[in-house]
């Protein structure tokens, strides 16, 4: 049978993560939690914004959901995290159906609008619910678990399945039929629906698939940062992060926010500590009109265009030793 | 066939050869710790939205580093700070403090300022057991109540009513006493937390509550809102907002004749050189909440030669020109962990804890003791009524009389003119 190089590679991370845990200090775990989650937010927004070609700029909204939604458990009856990431899924997923089902009628920059307001709904909405903490905030206490060397280590290892997990899924989205049916939307939306590709149900999943991820990314933030008010939780940077990330790695494949999300994640984390945490917005906005500008299709569109570019030499070559001989 | 294994194999190969390095990076420990000076820890708001209150406390910090090492340092070792911009983003602080801990391996750390980039830092610390001296947070160890927790802003033991205690007293001991009451508060932590202490105040002090709503941060005109209160006809009117929130309310309440018994509350930025002298005379008669004012009851040994020196920093730092409001306290914490330190003469955290707790510290901002919760053993909210202001004048902020204290009781600087408009 055939087994992709995917899952290998995917195994062996998640065993080198957990084994790191033992190994490092936990200062690479807490900076390794922000990478990955970054990489989630990546991977989700790309489903509807590379793969189906809707910008969505509320990703903060559906972030701060999950949040929200483990703020909420936490104060009802503190279930364990087990309980709390999937109950976010739900809810963000539910969301990403609703927010779709509503604004999916909308195209390119209307429908950018509608999501960038959703998200400022929401904020407004929780703000306004004192169950929730309001404007004063929640505190979430965590204890120690055993087996982890620490809390974070522990949160590190769940978001790195997740991030995983959330990987696998985009690829398969990417590969499936499901895939190739978004693929046509993006690049001609009613020729895809006189092809008889279903789309608003297609973009329904799409929405859905990346609410519930962006929910799953949000749903651990209360247990790392112990604090969340509406400001933070739905702060820019998120936004901005996740859609950063797989413009600079390349929207057109699944790999495309994973390398952006790796990348990207590591040099703001870096810079974060060895020159300033301003610099980080900085290097985004500087890298994403660069690659915006010079490279559309991200990294793994200049790398296509490289192994082209040599394949293309070789033949060359290839062409004029026979002419020689 | 035999392709699809080889890729398969090379995945594998990989994996093994990043496992085999990461074990190898491991095992080798980057840093040796130094033996010379004592490294102080702490992330600070250098950037967004509070960075200018976290440059300032840096400002003063500073001060305080160069006067101890002036004096030998802590323990016979010179104090060297390692330090982050947590650019006031909350995420930023666990990264920041596992970093200063497990890397820079700091012997001592401290907070950034407010309660949001306070709390993120806590289980970090608590795990290590470590002291933690913190910078304007509320109430935020009533939640964690951790032993090694202290907080230096003069709240006192129950932070979210202590807050207002003074406002209601001077109110409810008034010969010609209130009745009703409008409670204003920007939708933010802490202007919130700060008219929810005041709302349970008013509800002991017997006033009915006319008016209790909230505004959005960013809130531009308060002409609507200023009018709305003024339709209530309250006796008083207590407002819990940030600088620009002050501003706003200030002006439109003077534009609009709003006139209670008593104006004020909890507005920060009615303590900045900038804002108190933009708004001069039509703060008079207001009263507020300060830490700190240069009137003879508030003469601490100390503080003269500490605002002198950090006035002529602050002109090249563009930070607050006065610095009555938060420098003098974070010097203040830092202050109080390093007499700690000498005291115990060591850097064991558990008995550096236990002084804390069981002494009385002199300091720049007075003598300073703890509640079991870390906060002020009392509370230290000073009220002060702005008086005789002028326009346009900075220098007056620096005399005496112009921000009178009138609670708490021992160190009252001058009376209370009442009602408001007696004092317009």
């Amino acid at each position: 049978m055939r087994i992709a190089p995917f899952w290998p590679l995917a195994a062996a991370t998640f065993v080198i993560g957990v084994a790191a845990t033992f190994y490092f200090n936990e200062y690479y775990f807490v900076a390794g939690y922000l990478v990955l989650q970054g990489l989630i937010m990546a991977t989700a927004w790309n489903i509807l914004g590379g793969f189906t070609g809707y910008v969505n700029f509320g990703s903060a909204g559906f972030f701060a959901m999950g949040a929200y939604t483990s703020v909420v458990l936490y104060t009802a009856i503190n279930p364990p995290l087990f309980v709390v990431i999937p109950a976010a899924a739900v809810v963000c997923g539910l969301l990403g159906l609703g927010a779709g089902y509503l604004t999916l009628r909308l195209r390119g920059v209307y429908f950018a609008i509608a999501t960038l307001a959703m998200a400022i709904v929401l904020e407004t909405l929780m703000v306004n619910w004192e169950y929730v903490g309001g404007a004063i905030g929640a505190f979430i206490i965590t204890e120690d678990v055993p087996f982890f060397a620490s809390y974070n280590a522990y949160l590190f290892v769940l978001m790195l399945a997740l991030a995983i997990g959330s990987v696998a899924l985009a690829r398969y989205l990417n590969f499936s039929r499901i895939g190739r049916g978004l693929a046509a939307i993006r690049d001609d939306e009613v020729a895809a629906e006189c092809a008889g590709v279903p789309t608003l149900r297609l973009k329904l999943i799409s929405t859905t698939v990346m609410g519930a991820m962006m929910g799953v990314a949000g749903a651990l933030y209360p247990y790392f940062v112990t604090f969340v008010e509406p400001v933070s939780a739905f702060s820019l940077i998120v936004a901005v992060n996740a859609i950063a990330m797989p413009m600079i790695g390349g929207t057109s494949t699944w790999v495309g926010p994973v390398i952006g999300a790796l990348l990207l994640g590591s040099v703001q984390e870096w810079t974060k500590v060895n020159i300033s945490s301003e610099l980080n917005l900085l290097i985004v906005g500087v890298l994403l009109v660069g690659f915006v500008a010079l490279a559309p299709q991200g990294i793994v569109g200049l790398a296509q265009k490289f192994a082209a570019w040599t394949r293309e030499q070789r033949e060359k070559r290839r062409g004029d030793d026979s002419a020689t001989a | 066939m035999l392709r699809i294994n080889i890729t398969c194999l090379r995945a594998w190969v990989l994996a093994g050869v990043l496992a085999v390095s990461l074990a190898a990076v491991a095992a080798f420990p980057s840093t040796a710790r130094a033996a010379e000076p004592i490294k102080i820890g702490f992330s600070m708001t250098l950037t967004g939205g509070l960075a200018a209150n976290g440059k300032a406390a840096l400002v003063a910090m500073e001060i305080w580093r160069e006067d101890i090492n002036k004096k030998g340092g802590l323990l016979g070792r010179q104090v060297e700070f390692v330090y982050y911009d947590d650019s006031t983003n909350p995420a930023n602080v666990p990264g920041i403090y596992t970093k200063l801990l497990n890397i820079d391996k700091v012997d001592l750390v401290v907070s950034s300022y407010g309660t949001n980039l306070i709390a993120p830092a806590m289980p970090i610390i608590m795990k290590k057991k470590l002291v933690f001296m913190t910078l304007f947070g509320l109430a935020v160890n009533d939640r964690f109540k951790y032993d090694r927790f202290f907080q230096i802003m003069p709240s006192g033991p129950e932070p979210k009513t202590d807050w207002s205690r003074g406002f209601f007293q001077l109110a409810m001991s008034q010969s010609d006493t209130p009745k009703t009451i409008a409670l204003l508060a920007t939708d933010s932590e802490f202007s919130k937390n700060a008219v929810a202490g005041a709302r349970t105040n008013a509800k002991k002090a017997g006033l009915e509550i006319v008016y209790d709503k909230t505004f959005k941060p960013g809130t531009a005109d308060f002409s609507p809102i200023v009018r709305a209160i003024k339709a209530t006809n309250p006796d008083l009117v207590y407002v819990g907002c940030y600088p620009p929130g002050a501003a706003g309310i200030v002006r439109a309440a003077n534009e609009l004749g709003l006139e209670p018994k008593m104006f004020g509350g909890s507005m920060v930025g009615l303590q900045y050189a900038a804002l108190l002298t933009k708004l001069g005379p039509q703060l008079n008669g207001m009263v507020n909440y300060d830490f700190w004012a240069p009137e003879p009851t508030l003469d601490f040994p100390g503080i003269e030669a500490f605002l002198e020196e950090y006035q002529a920093k602050a002109r090249e730092a563009g930070t607050d020109a006065l610095g009555h409001y938060l420098p003098p306290y974070a010097y203040a914490y830092l202050e109080i962990l390093g007499q700690a330190v000498n005291a115990v003469g060591s850097l064991d955290q558990g008995k550096i804890a236990d002084y804390i707790h069981k002494t009385t510290f002199d300091t720049v901002v007075g003598p300073v003791s703890f509640a079991k919760n870390g906060e002020w053993a009392k509370t230290r909210v000073l009220m002060v009524q702005f008086q005789n202001l002028e326009a346009n004048n900075v220098d007056q902020f620096h005399k005496p009389g112009k921000r009178v204290v009138l609670y708490p009781a021992e160190v009252k600087s001058g009376d209370f003119i009442y009602p408001y408009n007696r004092a317009r």
